[in-house]
């Protein structure tokens, strides 16, 4: 047990975390939920970055990390605006459902 | 040992303070009331009916807990933890006076904003949980409200952090040696100040449980004890942003001749009293005119202060 | 500070997951706001606490927020559980779990051959993010409020239906 923390544990919790995002987004056809799990890949990425930003003890990993939140806070407000209108003509959110164009 | 007892000697203080402080509070807001309202309040149990609150707490715990059969169980017994444990953790870093603290984060203030974000949690999963519909519209009317206030108190916040150049809440009060926050930043603190009744959903902004139109709204289904955590929940918020008040606009525990932590404590329930003489005076609003109120006014005044508060310091 | 990290992230990834399945959406919020605030802790282990209270006041406390605020006005209860044909059987969860282990592999050696070094545990506060942010980083700052400004016209105007709604948050 060193006393340290390794930069490829880091980054395997952080790559781990996005695999299991990338499985929610391919597995699930619920809207609400996908948008969820691009929410944890999301974070993922940024904490990569967090890592990464420490390892070198710099502050750039914590300024991606805030640019990353500014992007998912912009994202989640069109995604869900987008997901009420959708749920007045599928109830259920299903994806399958909205991938028709025209009309 | 002295070295690992010394944090939980301080733990233990500043817990014991504070769950004394809002039991006090109870007896307290209930005296000012009567006074205000030309009545006596609670004068029967004790001297000056302080033992009603071991009377009242007595009772609250021989109540039956029941959890409806129609509810998501697990939510519903966690909503009451989570603002207990959101709100107490927040007094980690808040320091009664120079020796009397937990954790003096570097961080400190965003760190309470952090928690008082996760006490949305506690309405909205109890509004939830219950599967009742005037829950459902008082968690609702919680999260809109709480999320939108927050964010007039961390831009109205800001003003002080600038002066201070830290978030530190002990570097915070150090910078008030010559002159109090409450006179550069008399904006930012009206601004912080109605935010702090919004965030803690105290009366002229207690639309999520209002009591005419959503019968108690969120903790409609609560009783006994869980109700109780809700209900201390709500006093040890108020106590929080009276202490934050307190720390960031009234220069904190700095006073002349008496002890630093009695300064504390009796500017903390002079601004307590405030909240409550509020309460004794003011309707309450619309949710829309609540809504259009911290958009329309608020926001643009807590920018002006950041805004302004900038330049001065910039020039 | 070591076994805070592994048992940080090991929630993380189990919360995770188990919000990638659940059947409740609200319950699932409740699992990603447990593996956020995890994540908190994480970056708190390694020496950055602006980031890691950024992530709870952000993530956990406005956009998770927005979250929940939208399963309640969409009221996607037990009862009203959304239907997820063949969620449950295996079939389904195969292709992408064999496509998400690939990349992880993949992911795992690029790591494991370069990443022996150790996180310096010195903390950069935010007086340092501070400075970088408005320092180098300005345009950036800029060009990050103009995306904000296009994510707020876009919502207000996507929500500006007929549904009404009780704030744009």
């Amino acid at each position: 047990m060193s006393g340290a923390v390794l930069l490829g544990h880091g980054l395997l919790v952080a790559s781990a975390l996005f695999a299991i995002g990338l499985v929610g987004v391919l597995v699930r056809r619920n809207l609400l939920f996908q948008l969820l799990s691009i929410e944890i890949m999301l974070n993922a990425a940024a904490m990569a970055f967090v890592i990464a930003g420490a390892r070198w003890g710099v502050a750039d990993g914590q300024v991606m990390f805030v640019f990353i939140l500014v992007m998912a806070a912009a994202e989640v407000a069109v995604g869900l605006a987008l997901l009420l209108r959708i749920s007045r003509r599928v109830p259920d959110l299903d994806g399958d459902a909205v991938s028709g164009m025209g009309g | 040992m002295t070295g690992l007892l010394a944090p939980l000697a301080d733990v233990a203080l500043v817990l014991g303070l504070v769950l004394t402080m809002a039991a006090f509070l109870i007896w307290y807001e209930r005296r000012l009331l009567a006074l205000w309202q030309d009545r006596y309040g609670p004068n029967r149990v004790g001297p000056f009916g302080l033992l009603q609150v071991v009377a009242d707490v007595i009772k609250i715990f021989f109540k039956e807990d029941w959890v409806p059969p129609f509810a998501d169980r697990t939510v519903f017994v966690l909503a009451p933890m989570v603002i207990m444990v959101a709100v107490l953790m927040s007094f980690a870093v808040v320091p009664i006076s120079p020796e009397i603290v937990v954790a003096d984060s570097s961080v400190g203030v965003l760190f309470i904003l952090a928690m008082s974000s996760m006490t949305v949690y506690a309405s909205v999963l109890g509004g939830w949980a219950s599967n009742n519909k005037y829950a459902l519209l008082g968690g609702l009317r919680a999260a809109a409200q709480m999320v939108s206030y927050e964010v007039f108190m961390g831009i109205s916040l800001m003003g002080v952090v600038v002066l201070a150049g830290s978030f530190r809440l002990g570097d915070i009060v150090e910078a008030q040696s010559g002159l109090w926050n409450c006179v550069p930043q008399f904006l930012g603190m009206l601004v912080f100040a109605v935010a702090g009744v919004a965030e803690t959903k105290r009366v002229p902004f207690d639309l999520p449980e209002a009591e005419a139109e959503l019968v108690a709204g969120y903790h409609t289904e609560y009783s006994g004890m869980k109700f109780g955590m809700f209900f201390v929940g709500e006093y040890l918020g108020v106590t929080l942003i009276s202490a934050l008040i307190v720390l960031l606009y009234f220069g904190g525990w700095r006073g002349p001749w008496l002890p630093p932590v009695v300064w504390f404590l009796l500017k903390t329930l002079a601004v307590i009293a405030v909240f409550f003489l509020l309460r004794a005076s003011l309707p309450r609003p619309r949710f829309d005119q609540l809504m259009a109120y911290g958009w329309k006014v608020l926001l643009p005044l807590a920018l002006l202060n950041l805004l302004v508060t900038g330049l001065v310091v910039l020039s | 500070m070591t076994v805070l990290f592994y048992l940080a992230g090991a929630v993380a990834l189990l919360a995770a997951g188990l919000a990638v399945s659940r059947r409740n959406a609200f319950h699932a919020l409740l699992y990603v706001v447990v593996s956020l605030l995890a994540a908190a802790v994480v970056f708190l282990t390694l020496g950055a606490p602006f980031a890691a209270v950024l992530e709870i006041i952000v993530y956990a406390g406005a956009i998770i927020v927005l979250f929940v605020f939208v399963v309640m006005m969409l009221n996607l209860g037990p009862e009203a559980a959304p239907r997820q044909h063949g969620l449950l059987s295996p079939a389904t969860w195969i292709g992408p779990g064999v496509l998400a282990a690939v990349l992880l592999a993949e992911l795992v050696v690029v790591i494991t051959t370069a990443g022996g070094d150790a996180v310096a545990g010195d903390a950069v506060g935010p007086r340092e993010v501070s400075h970088a942010l408005f320092g180098p980083y300005v345009l950036a700052v800029e060009l990050a409020s103009f995306l904000l400004l296009a994510g707020l016209v876009g919502a207000a105007y996507l929500g500006s239906g007929s549904r009404t709604t009780g704030g744009e948050g």
